[in-house]
């Protein structure tokens, strides 16, 4: 990228010593100050779009492998939502077994894997990929309390996800205490 | 604190300045993106790897992929299998295909979700031998059932971006395919 055109640029104001900072980087990639900075300010709007920040991207970029070496998959929501409407009427309660001992399992995971497993766990279901739109955790001295929200998800489907979420929090070592499940809203208390 | 200016593009400063404007001051807002910037770098990372791999879960989801752990996937699959039999499974993934490849409306496009999603598939490509298009995927993870599966929602997308099956090999974790292009497309 070329040197800034007087008619094409703006003077945005900014800490001395961030600027300082951002010239050794930019010099170290060889790129001039200016460009290392609109490729920064492009990336600051994708964030944007994303409806998240870039502090908040960064944060979870850790987190982004876990799915993966945890051994989970994507698959077509629609194809899920067939095979457990199909399978559910007759075999429900071994696939709720199967979604708790798959939780106790990924609670185990993660407890093993990370210092902060119980803010890990909250991290990843609040990323996105598992259709909640919204979960929020509050936790009071011993005590978690779990709200996730969904406009995709189905009865069954929640309720296999309570359990799974379930699983993983009784290996995280909490008890629970209190359980609410209502198609796409999941409400679960726990206590250590 | 000692202040210094710096130069960026007209169209971005003043999307920045947009942005700020909805979170507080146009200085504090440019300090906290540029002390990100320093931190990814600082991670050995640039902040379009950290948007792009985060990008990847929009997508994704965009695209109605949803994650669930592998073991409940194929045992939901192999019951389902024996409740609704194999001419309901196989139709489902089929169309399911079909939709994917409408909504890609591009081989490459379908061939590099294909790879970024589906991180049990250990090698997937698409390559041309002639006049044919043909597919390779392999995984050892897939049962005979699930690779049958799969092998029909390959088909589906295929078929929706214009290709026709002339050849065919399914076989526990392998799937190879011949296409044709569909004169009509």
């Amino acid at each position: 990228m070329s040197e800034p055109d007087s008619r094409k640029h703006k003077l945005i104001r900014a800490p001395s010593d961030l600027v300082s900072k951002l010239s050794q980087n930019a010099s170290r990639q060889g790129k001039t100050l200016y460009s290392y900075v609109s490729e920064i300010f492009e990336q600051a709007t994708r964030a944007y779009e994303m409806k998240r920040s870039l502090k908040e991207i960064l944060d979870n970029y850790e987190i982004l492998e876990i799915p993966k070496e945890a051994g989970t998959i994507y698959t077509p929501r629609d194809v899920l939502d067939y095979l457990i409407q199909k399978t559910y009427g007759e075999n429900g309660g071994e696939m709720v077994q199967l979604w708790y001992q798959t939780g106790k399992w990924y609670g185990m995971y993660l407890k093993e894997r990370f210092e902060k497993p119980l803010e890990i766990f909250l991290r990843l279901l609040q990323e996105g990929r598992w259709d909640l739109n919204e979960v929020t955790m509050n936790r009071d001295k011993g005590k978690v309390e779990f709200r996730c929200v969904s406009a995709f998800i189905p009865q069954e489907r929640t309720l296999l996800l309570q359990n799974f979420i379930e699983g993983a929090m009784h290996s995280l070592g909490y008890m629970t205490r209190e359980k609410n499940c209502f198609k796409g809203i999941i409400r679960l208390k726990f206590s250590q | 604190m000692k202040r210094k200016m710096l130069a960026a593009r007209l169209d971005l400063a003043d999307k920045i300045s947009m942005i700020s404007a909805r979170r507080g001051t146009l200085y504090d807002y440019v300090n906290d993106v540029l002390e990100q910037a320093i931190r990814a770098e600082d991670l050995g990372l640039t902040l379009r790897d950290v948007l792009d791999d985060r990008w990847m879960i929009k997508t994704a989801r965009d695209a109605g992929f949803t994650v669930i752990p592998e073991k409940i996937m194929y045992d939901l699959t192999e019951s389902a299998y024996k409740r609704v039999g194999k001419e309901k499974m196989t139709g489902l993934w089929y169309e399911t295909g079909q939709w994917y490849g409408r909504y890609y409306e591009d081989l490459k496009k379908f061939e590099t979700s294909v790879r970024r999603y589906f991180w049990d598939v250990s090698e997937f490509r698409i390559s041309l031998e002639g006049k044919d298009t043909v597919l390779t995927c392999l995984s050892s993870k897939f049962s005979a059932t699930y690779t049958e599966l799969f092998g029909k929602f390959l088909e589906g997308a295929l078929n929706a971006l214009g290709y026709s099956l002339s050849q065919g090999e399914v076989s526990k974790g392998i799937i190879n395919l011949r296409f044709v292009k569909s004169l009509d497309k």
